[in-house]
């Protein structure tokens, strides 16, 4: 497939600045301004920004509780994701829900989730909504490697491959399910495999690599805009961090971490974008301060930001 | 001694192919069956040692945990001393590996590919090719019970020469002069930017081909070749092919199920030790079916036919030999 020069810089820009909001995370996390847990997306930048650059504001995502990549590639406002990690009054939920409940409908993002596995259905019942309103819209399903182990996810396959509903299954398989390496909870190598169990196609494709996933990503919603229902991306990425920040990692091997930081996804797209010519170090330095500033000024909004009040306790509830 | 080395691609068959065309879905387990049934095979001809590449869904000790206790094996399976990095890196060090160790023969289990990498590495070790990927030219649909005892009969030295075990060709790409890389069934030039995904299925982007045969049975570019000039396994010559504007059109299958128009601008045959310039550049240069190698706006790019490629098993001939050497017709 044909991807411009313009597309791979665009490509390059979500990349950064998913890396500088998360860096931020970090760096906010330890100095104790985020209230509640963070699950960073450092390291999978490829997958979402691969995967959303085939999506209209018109199609839908689910997330995960490692959703901030997801958010910023599908277009979410960096300064209401930043004020919602304070827990602001301006962020996305009102400062209520924290990372792993930001959500834009307008966008068509569904929600992060902060339960294992509960995207699965909500991204089956959406699709099944565009297809029973004949919108042409279609959601893609953000997943984990741990919840292709749940109920959830075998009953929104089920459901959507007997309806051939419009819907894609990205699985970011970064190895561990929380703790545990892929090989001590399940028993198969590809999440991929799954697929068949469905009648619905499934591939494998190296999630660092945001072209491989574009073009994967670009076929699977084509397939499913023309209604040929759902099928499987299973996206080989690794997550540079812990599952959750002050998680230190010593369930993982040393030289696997080191031999996956090889493999960044940016600096895999920094390579290509020199040797292609389309951008210098310096039109790339420039790229990457920019997010930053971006960034900083997210944060300086988030900071000016009230707290929620004490009145608005028991608004936006579904029962009081 | 005897000793089969088996290199089993945990990664075949899972390709974008399988949303862009039909491509048969080949999941590991099955790939562990297919490894048993090879196992029983080669212990029915009492090899005395297994060398196998280890992979990151551990294919042959699954296969081995699986034999039921009445098949417990008296020969060895060890498993190739290399580092793994589970990328297609592994089938190559496992094949020079299992050549240094004295393997008597190899057993692929992947497609075209995976063979690619094997065949730069095994030297003169004749290979057992069982397909387990998506547009397979080299290696071939064989019941595993079969491959196993046929890799069985070449290992112990019943039968290791033609007809039984073939000479292969193999194209190698020379780029700025240094050959960089091999292909066993065909090169394709590719009016593309990127390696992405790998697979090939788009009939617009291609350029210019190079192949070792070709038969309109095949699946893959190589059918174009089988469409315009039918070439086999020993024929000594092989296939350049320009596309574009000109006198031929076909429908080729491309890839599984994907039967599309394909213009030819010009074709000819080469001959062994002939080599082709790929006169589009900047392009991409798919080898046996995988985008693999960037070629930028001042590299030049040749592609020579050659006839030592990897030593391939005819599985039907060399069981057929075998039986006529050791007991003779019965008949």
């Amino acid at each position: 497939m044909e991807i411009t020069k313009e597309k791979l810089l665009d490509f390059y820009n979500t990349m950064v600045t998913i890396r500088s909001f998360e860096e931020k995370a970090v760096e906010l996390f330890a100095a104790g301004f985020l209230p509640g847990f963070v699950h960073l997306y450092l390291g999978e930048e490829a997958v979402a920004t691969g995967v959303c650059a085939n999506l209209t504001d018109k199609d839908f995502i689910t997330s995960t509780h490692r959703g901030h990549g997801h958010m910023i590639a599908k277009g979410g406002k960096i300064d209401l994701m930043m004020a919602e990690l304070f827990g602001k009054a301006t962020g996305y939920c009102k400062g209520k829900g924290g990372s792993m409940h930001i959500a834009d409908v307008g966008l068509g993002i569904l929600g992060a989730n902060g339960i294992v596995g509960a995207g699965q259905p909500i991204a089956t019942g959406a699709a099944f909504a565009c297809k029973y309103k004949q919108t042409g819209a279609v959601v893609v399903c953000f997943f984990g490697d741990g919840a292709s182990n749940r109920g959830t996810f075998h009953e929104s396959l089920n459901m959507a491959s007997i309806f051939k509903l419009p819907v894609v299954f990205v699985c970011e398989n970064n190895m561990y399910g929380i703790s545990n390496n892929q090989k001590d909870h399940m028993n198969i190598g590809d999440i991929s495999d799954r697929a068949a169990a469905y009648g619905i196609p499934g591939v494998t494709v190296d999630g660092n690599d945001v072209i491989a996933v574009h073009e994967a990503a670009s076929e699977a919603i084509k397939r499913a805009r023309n209604g040929d229902g759902p099928s499987i991306i299973e996206c080989k990425t690794w997550r540079h961090r812990g599952h959750f920040e002050g998680d230190p990692s010593v369930y993982k091997d040393p030289r696997e971490q080191e031999s996956w930081l090889k493999k960044d996804p940016i600096l895999n797209l920094e390579k290509r974008l020199g040797e292609l010519k389309f951008a210098s170090a310096s039109d790339l330095d420039q790229i990457k301060a920019a997010a930053r500033e971006k960034i900083d000024s997210a944060v300086e909004f988030a900071k000016k930001s009230p707290e929620p009040s004490p009145d608005d306790l028991l608004t936006d509830i579904y029962a009081s | 001694m005897s000793t089969v080395g088996i290199i089993a691609n945990p990664a075949s068959g899972k390709d974008i192919r399988r949303l862009v065309s039909y491509g048969t879905v080949f999941d590991n387990h099955e790939k562990v069956n297919i490894v048993r049934r090879i196992i029983l095979g080669l212990a029915a001809t009492k090899v005395d040692r297994i060398v196998y590449m280890p992979d990151y869904f551990n294919i042959i000790p699954r296969a081995v945990d699986g034999l039921n206790r009445q098949e417990k094996l008296s020969l060895e399976i060890c498993k190739a001393d290399i580092e793994p990095t589970f990328t297609q890196a592994d089938s190559l060090e496992a094949a020079k590996f299992m050549r240094n160790d004295g393997a008597g023969c190899i057993i692929t289990l992947g497609g075209d590919g995976t063979n690619r990498m094997v065949a730069r590495e095994c030297g003169e070790v004749p290979l057992v090719p069982v397909s387990t990927g998506t547009n397979n030219v080299f290696p071939t649909m064989v019941e595993g019970t079969v491959a196993g005892l046929a890799a069985g009969v070449v290992a112990k030295g019943l039968v290791q020469d033609a007809p039984s075990v073939i000479q292969t060709k193999k194209l190698v790409i020379y780029k700025n002069g240094v050959p960089v890389d091999i292909a066993l069934i065909d090169a394709v030039a590719l009016r593309d930017s990127f390696i992405g995904a790998r697979a090939i299925w788009e009939a617009n982007r291609l350029l210019q081909t190079v192949t070792t045969r070709g038969e309109p049975h095949n699946i893959g570019i190589s059918s174009i070749a089988g469409y315009l000039v039918p070439l086999g396994i020993t024929d000594p010559a092989g296939l350049a092919i320009e596309f574009g504007d000109g006198p031929n059109t076909l429908l080729a299958p491309i890839a599984p199920g994907l039967i599309v128009p394909v213009s030819i601008a010009k074709h000819r045959r080469m001959t062994i030790g002939e080599q082709v310039r790929i006169n589009k550049v900047p392009c991409i240069l798919a080898l046996d079916g995988e985008r693999e190698i960037e070629v930028k706006e001042n590299d030049e790019v040749c592609i020579k036919l050659t006839f030592d490629g990897p030593r391939v098993v005819d599985v039907k001939a060399a069981l057929r030999e075998s039986v006529l050497k050791t007991v003779g017709s019965r008949g």
